[in-house]
């Protein structure tokens, strides 16, 4: 790999699934840390991750990954695949499959052959997502942020470089996402983190930088305190929403949280948050992840 | 350090049916050991001790449904271990299987204190005088039956003799204990 | 004195003395018979075994409980040699499962038994039946519905192909040589015994291929189809013996070549990630 290459690269790519194109003309970039990838369903979030963990091939422009073409020889793809670990938006379970079967299962397909190594690793990543305890219990009598975190686990198998998680905070509660947290900083350092979500406070706990797609095009990217900063000057709180405003909601004090227009009359500036700078970098887009009040 | 542990012995077997390996890691914590030293005692190769040790936890693992809680856990584990032991002293020719209850000459006795002695004759009474007064094939028989907790029909393929054998074996060395028990005794009590 | 009984303890030089084997029979028994009852004893108990020993022992008992025990198929496999990482894989196809084997072979058997009963003449149960049973077994080789793996499957460096192709194999290997052996019991020419295996080694190819474009449950049932239209069509009226002559073989050869001419040329042409059999 050459100096100075990311460890992913997306030059021109798009993806089209019939008429519709899934993603149009991509050009991202990236490297060690957490990057999270945001923005409403149909985004084109889940096709951009597929790609990136060599589920399917784009259909025009040039991927690199690890500094490898993974559509040039199935030598390229499987050595991509050896330093990879991904987390699919849904991910089945054979029904009676324990935590540790399950992961152990997996780790045989990434190659690990000797069974002594392989137990160990499969009760490190267990451990890690602090499912140490339900080790032997079958997925199927876990819960859904249980399940979640087995699926993570596998993610995390042989601490690979590069992470591809599709929407991991799928039913974690605040205490769990704050573990997820942990570890993902912690993988962040030695790892290129790759996660989609739609909600803005996963960005703002797990996330340093941040790309905001729509429509299958990058709106953003960068850190999320320039995105953040995108919104200064355009959210306010108001007695009465504005005409033309992008989108308001009533908050608990009986004010309304105006985003985007004109300031309406009587309008206190308020301190922007990722979700207003998202809702304002969606524009239009805005109404299909927020309905206006 | 408390003796009542705050969850029963009992629960914990629940959970482990109820697949909590951090259950059964618990009864090993409370059981194990000792069960590991009362079959070090029977059996002069550590490395089958070990394993019958594995299997009965193992054991415990498959098969913790069918525990009925009116029994002890550590009886019942070691029914299970001793049971997995004998059997495998019939496949395991090199194994032997002690105590002997002849005191050998090569075996350095040392006897408990005066009050251990007091105390533990308690557990037994005079039985403890009664037993050393059997003959041989009596106190196998007591030993297997009445202490390792095995069937006649089990003692009988331990010992490698009919299992009507034993029941008669048993049955005098009873009457033989209680004729002992009948007897004044000296300096017990 | 029943009082004093229960606040007593062995103390750990007596324990000792136990665990070395130091105490006479009788002794021993009833410092036994203590401790069975005493759980602060027990734990004493513990601190006088070696640490080391005490956690190998848990090992062992952790593998042994945290990994998932091999169905008794594959623990035979293994035996036979298998690699153990290839059994782990195995044990998570369906069609593997003792059941599914069962249920085949007491087809295949009730079949055998039509055949031998009948004198050579209801071939057609048997000829349908045993080179349909590696086709279902491969067909099911492939996962439930939607193999609930598919995406990890897809994405790890063990590949999606390679482990159809163990599947397939694998059904193929626990099949076939009980065929064979029911075959035996078939009256008839000593050719009839193995002649199943033509069609059966065709329509796996076939499957395989049809699977790369339709999808495996698809494919499974036009194969399982078509040769149920061979069989069936041809018993009203040709001889019992005619899906499986010479004349059929060779076109059954010509279709798994074609067959495997298509699997080879389509994984040839697959550079694409994530695109396979």
């Amino acid at each position: 790999m050459s100096a100075g290459a990311s460890t992913v690269e997306l030059t021109g790519v798009g993806k089209r699934y019939g008429r519709m194109r899934a993603l149009d003309d991509v050009d991202l970039a990236f490297d060690r840390g957490v990057t999270g990838l945001l923005g409403p369903n149909g985004a084109g979030k889940t096709t951009l991750l597929r790609i990136v963990a060599t589920s399917i091939g784009a259909d025009s422009g040039e991927v690199r990954l690890l500094g490898r073409d993974p559509s040039r020889s199935h030598a390229d793809v499987t050595a991509v695949r050896r330093e990879l670990g991904y987390l699919p938006q849904e991910l089945g379970y054979p029904s009676d499959m324990t935590a540790f079967g399950f992961i152990e299962y997996v780790a045989v397909l990434k190659e690990w052959n000797d069974r002594e190594a392989r137990s160990q690793e499969v009760r490190r990543v267990l451990d890690a997502v602090g499912l140490a305890d339900q080790a032997t219990v079958r997925v199927s009598r876990l819960s859904g942020g249980q399940r979640r975190r087995v699926g993570l686990a596998q993610a995390l198998l042989g601490d690979p470089r590069l992470v591809v998680l599709d929407e991991p905070t799928t039913g974690l509660d605040p205490a769990q996402r704050a573990d997820l947290r942990r570890t993902l900083s912690a993988l962040g350092h030695r790892s290129t983190v790759l996660l989609s979500t739609h909600q803005t406070e996963d960005v703002a706990a797990l996330c340093e930088r941040v790309v905001v797609l729509a429509g299958g095009t990058v709106r953003f990217d960068g850190a999320v305190a320039d995105l953040v900063a995108t919104a200064v000057g355009q959210v306010w709180l108001a007695d009465e929403p504005g005409d033309d405003a992008l989108v308001s909601w009533r908050t608990g004090t009986g004010r309304h949280h105006v985003v985007g227009g004109r300031p309406p009359v009587g309008a206190d500036p308020a301190e922007p948050t990722l979700e207003d700078a998202y809702l304002l970098m969606l524009g239009p887009d805005a109404h299909r992840v927020h309905t206006p009040s | 350090m408390s003796t009542t542990p705050i969850v029963t012995d009992a629960a914990l077997v629940a959970a482990v049916a109820d697949e909590d390996a951090g259950a059964l890691r618990e009864l090993y914590e409370r059981h194990g050991a000792w069960l590991h030293a009362r079959l070090i005692r029977r059996c002069n190769d550590p490395e089958v001790v070990v394993e019958v040790v594995q299997d009965t936890f193992v054991a415990l693992w498959k098969d913790a449904r069918r525990f009925r809680h009116d029994g002890e856990v550590g009886a019942w584990l070691w029914g299970i271990a001793f049971r997995r032991m004998v059997s495998r002293l019939r496949s395991h020719r090199d194994v032997v299987l002690i105590p002997e209850w002849d005191v050998s000459p090569t075996l350095q006795q040392v006897m408990p204190s005066a009050e251990d002695q007091v105390l533990l004759g308690v557990e037994y009474g005079d039985l403890a005088a009664g037993l050393r007064r059997l003959s041989p094939e009596f106190r196998s028989v007591v030993q297997a039956v009445v202490l390792d907790g095995l069937t006649t029909k089990e003692a009988g393929r331990l010992l490698g003799v009919r299992e009507n054998t034993v029941k008669t074996r048993l049955h005098r060395a009873k009457a033989q204990l209680r004729a002992t028990l009948t007897e004044p005794q000296e300096g017990w009590r | 004195m029943t009082t004093r009984t229960e606040e007593w303890h062995a103390d750990p030089a007596l324990l000792s003395r136990y665990l070395a084997g130091a105490l006479d029979a009788v002794t021993g028994s009833s410092v036994e018979q203590h401790v069975n009852r005493c759980a602060t004893c027990r734990n004493a108990v513990g601190s006088l075994l070696e640490p080391r020993l005490v956690e190998r022992t848990w090992a062992g008992i952790r593998e042994a409980v945290e990994r998932p025990s091999l169905p008794s198929v594959l623990r035979l496999a293994r035996r036979c040699g298998l690699p153990e990482p290839t059994a782990v894989l195995l044990a998570g196809a369906a069609s593997l499962r003792g059941a599914w084997l069962v249920g085949a072979f007491l087809s295949l058997s009730f079949a055998t038994m039509a055949a031998y009963a009948s004198g050579g003449t209801a071939l057609a149960p048997f000829l349908l039946v045993a080179p349909l049973a590696p086709v279902l077994g491969v067909g099911a080789a492939y996962g439930p519905r939607q193999d609930p793996l598919e995406a990890l499957i897809a994405t790890a460096p063990y590949g999606r192909t390679k482990l159809i192709l163990l599947r397939t194999i694998a059904v193929l290997v626990s099949v076939l040589p009980g065929t064979a052996l029911l075959g035996l019991a078939i009256p008839g020419p000593p050719w009839l015994a193995a002649a199943w295996l033509g069609p059966a080694l065709a329509l796996v190819p076939m499957l395989l291929a049809l699977a790369g474009f339709v999808g495996p449950r698809a494919a499974a049932a036009a194969v399982s189809l078509a040769w149920s239209g061979v069989v069936l069509g041809s018993t009203r009226a040709l001889a019992p013996t005619w899906p499986v002559e010479a004349a059929q073989q060779g076109v059954y050869l010509g279709l798994a070549v074609a067959a495997c001419a298509v699997i080879a040329i389509r994984a040839g042409a697959d550079r694409q990630p994530g695109v396979a059999l």
